[in-house]
């Protein structure tokens, strides 16, 4: 446990010295919060709605870092590391190259756990938010999100011939993921058909749980986006696993 | 003598051409042994083949006894490595990469006092990126005595050091062969080869043309310098030089 702690704390120094997760993972989540806040402020989400705007939209904004870190983040270290060969260089070592992995993992997860922790604060001290909702069905949630997203990433990353191709297989699924899955822009104002097509994105349905959750919300039908992502993680997981490439 | 590297009939090709042929060496413990040829003659395929980072086609390897490919978590708590190339993150620093190193193992050696004994104690919150050459190169070479090994692999030992930094690791190494450790390492620098090793070995074309001690290789080829009587044993003399 000793050295996944000393790499944990290492590589998030690297991290963070990169700049580009604590712009996408926590400044973005951060900005976004403050830009629906002050346009929806306390309006409610609709008409006779008991829960305002950010209420609704909390549970969308906590997943912009997990998708930054999942779809993003992941794939390019990964991806950079194996280019640069220092998972080669864990092959003669005690440890396995999948200790460095994890490490990168568990990263991401503490960016997305920071950022959520930032956008509680931001959404409940300067726009008054309050969630009715479970705390620990959240948690639940969010964590099934993560494991979605970062077995896309460790997928994207794994297979990837160099850096250049996960980068720009990155971008493609970073973006509609993005904008189309509600995690910034809402998916209640979008029109129906597209709401339609982006219910196919696992972080839509992530998001959709991750509400009802916040909100305190019957789920309805949470076997729907639960059967979704854990076939995401499975199926992402799998192929990452079988097709993984050390160098 | 205690018997610290064992290989037999090691073979390796890819598609088609083959790279390794049937090599078979051993090495005794607190031996330095170095392998020598060109470019592209099969020295790093063999190293790597040696450590399991590379499957062999066929053959075997022991180091200490234990076979790389299974035994490879408990083989190199005691086994560093120095790769022709060493890779690090962008943007970290000396300090970080050695912690980060010596966390791996269950008994690691002091990185600090390594540093100071290879001339970059003041470095030690420098960005590695910063480093010159001669400097990065002793850096992954403390790497590769962080575990405090019984074996070191060091592949191109003092590529792109200059005169000074080489003697300096020359030095160190020797210490540490004083000490006991077995170092097997390449190199393309015959004085080097002359001060540091016990026996040598030849490759050409994946096999071995040579084995032995300098004095051997000298004696053999009726050349009064290891320079010489490498090329005459290689025939690269007079030919293109690659």
């Amino acid at each position: 446990m000793h050295k996944f702690i000393t790499m944990l704390k290492t590589e998030f120094t690297l991290s963070i010295r990169g700049m580009d997760m604590v712009i996408f993972a926590l400044c973005m989540p951060v900005a976004v919060t403050v830009i629906l806040g002050c346009m929806y402020g306390s309006k409610p989400a609709f008409e006779g709605a008991e829960y305002t705007f950010l209420e609704q939209s909390f549970g969308a904004i906590s997943t912009i870092a997990v998708c930054a870190g999942g779809v993003m983040g992941l794939p390019l270290v990964i991806s950079d590391y194996r280019q640069k060969k220092i998972l080669k260089r864990y092959q003669v070592t005690p440890t396995s190259p999948v200790l460095l992995l994890a490490v990168q993992a568990a990263v991401y997860g503490v960016y997305s756990l920071l950022s959520l922790i930032l956008v509680f604060l931001v959404s409940a001290l300067f726009f008054g938010m309050h969630l009715p909702g479970s705390w620990g069905m959240f948690l639940a949630a969010y964590l099934l999100v993560m494991m979605s997203m970062f077995s896309i990433g460790v997928m994207v990353g794994g297979v990837s011939r160099d850096m250049k191709t996960a980068s720009i297989a990155a971008s493609i699924l970073y973006f509609p993921m993005l904008i189309f899955s509600g995690a910034t822009l809402p998916y209640e104002v979008m029109p129906e058909a597209l709401q339609r097509a982006v219910n196919l994105l696992p972080l839509t349905q992530g998001i959709k749980l991750l509400k009802a959750a916040s909100l305190g919300l019957p789920i309805k039908s949470a076997g729907i986006p639960v059967i979704i992502m854990c076939a995401c993680a499975v199926i992402c997981g799998g192929i990452a696993v079988r097709f993984f490439r050390w160098e | 003598m205690d018997e610290t590297i064992r290989i037999s009939g090691l073979s390796k090709s890819y598609a088609g051409n083959k790279v390794l042929t049937d090599i078979s060496l051993s090495v005794a413990a607190g031996e330095v042994y170095g392998l020598l040829g060109a470019n592209g003659a099969g020295k790093s395929t063999m190293i790597e083949c040696i450590l399991g980072t590379r499957r062999a086609d066929s053959g075997s390897v022991r180091i200490m006894g234990l076979d790389p490919w299974k035994n490879r978590k408990q083989l190199f708590e005691e086994v560093g490595v120095q790769f022709q190339e060493t890779h690090y993150p962008e943007k970290m620093k000396v300090r970080e990469l050695c912690e980060e190193t010596a966390c791996l193992y269950e008994k690691a050696a002091d990185w600090e006092m390594l540093l100071e004994q290879f001339a970059l104690g003041d470095k030690k919150h420098a960005f590695i990126q910063e480093l010159s050459g001669g400097q990065k190169q002793r850096l992954f070479i403390i790497l590769a005595l962080i575990p405090e090994p019984k074996v070191v692999f060091l592949d191109e030992l003092t590529t792109g050091l200059d005169t000074k930094a080489r003697r300096s690791v020359w030095k160190s190494l020797l210490r540490l062969k004083e000490q006991g450790l077995t170092i097997f390492l390449s190199s393309h620098f015959m004085d080097e080869v002359e001060v540091l090793c016990d026996r040598i070995g030849i490759l050409k074309d994946g096999g071995f043309i040579f084995t032995g001690t300098a004095e051997e290789a000298m004696a053999q080829s009726g050349c009064g310098r290891l320079e010489d009587a490498y090329l005459w044993f290689t025939g690269e003399e007079g030919t293109e030089d690659a």
